[in-house]
């Protein structure tokens, strides 16, 4: 989607983004990643009984999980889970990921799937600060 | 009278047409069902020093460290772990 650089932000054919919405995600996780130098992702979709749980196992399988961010959301449970490790962590305090939960939340609340997304990544990256 | 009656007619049709009513609407709404499979977003990850671990192997930081507290969704504390982070609801 960006000119020079591979990047796996893509949905099905008929995703719940439109284009433009894909590529201010796109935008928001790539410069994240490079001004913080942690790992953002988001997972959207089922998180099973045990939301926490799930989002952690899901935390997990992403390539470096120590150094990872994951924010999972879940819009049929209306649950969102952020998940950091355990470098990560270091960096974006438990109270500083609540924040950043409450903003999205507010957002999805108001029917911003988008919106929410790119508010929590937003705060979590400047809440991490520079690398 | 006809022309103001004529603009609202043009109006309402063109906000009961503009729609197309044969894809699915993307705009989520809460409490309405969320139909699209689940998909991962990330970027691609830049070329970063893998992090350092101690000597013996270990991550420096404790499991606990002080203002940090893990809470479910419900709000209710969570066994700390090597993961951090947060939930919440809507």
């Amino acid at each position: 989607m960006t000119s020079g650089e591979l990047t796996r932000v893509e949905q099905p054919v008929e995703g719940p983004f439109s284009t433009r919405q894909l590529l201010r995600l796109d935008e928001a996780l790539r410069i994240a990643d490079q001004v913080t130098g942690l790992n953002f992702s988001i997972y959207l979709g089922e998180l099973g009984e045990s939301t926490r749980e799930t989002a952690e196992d899901l935390h997990r399988r992403t390539r470096t999980p120590s150094r990872s961010v994951l924010v999972a959301v879940s819009p049929n449970q209306r649950k969102l889970e952020i998940v950091t490790g355990s470098d990560a962590r270091k960096r974006i305090t438990d109270r500083d990921a609540k924040l950043a939960g409450l903003s999205m939340a507010a957002a999805f609340a108001g029917g911003d799937l988008a919106g929410g997304l790119l508010i929590g990544v937003d705060q979590l990256a400047t809440h991490a600060g520079r690398s | 009278m006809i022309i103001p009656a004529v603009v609202i007619g043009a109006v309402a049709t063109l906000v009961l047409t503009g729609s197309d009513r044969s894809k699915p609407s993307r705009r989520y709404r809460p409490g309405q069902p969320f139909d699209f499979p689940a998909m991962w977003l990330s970027a691609a990850p830049e070329k970063t020093a893998a992090p350092a671990l101690t000597a013996d192997g270990h991550h420096t930081a404790p499991a606990i460290e002080r203002g940090l507290v893990i809470e479910d969704s419900s709000g209710a504390p969570v066994r700390p772990g090597p993961t951090g982070g947060a939930s919440d609801k809507w």
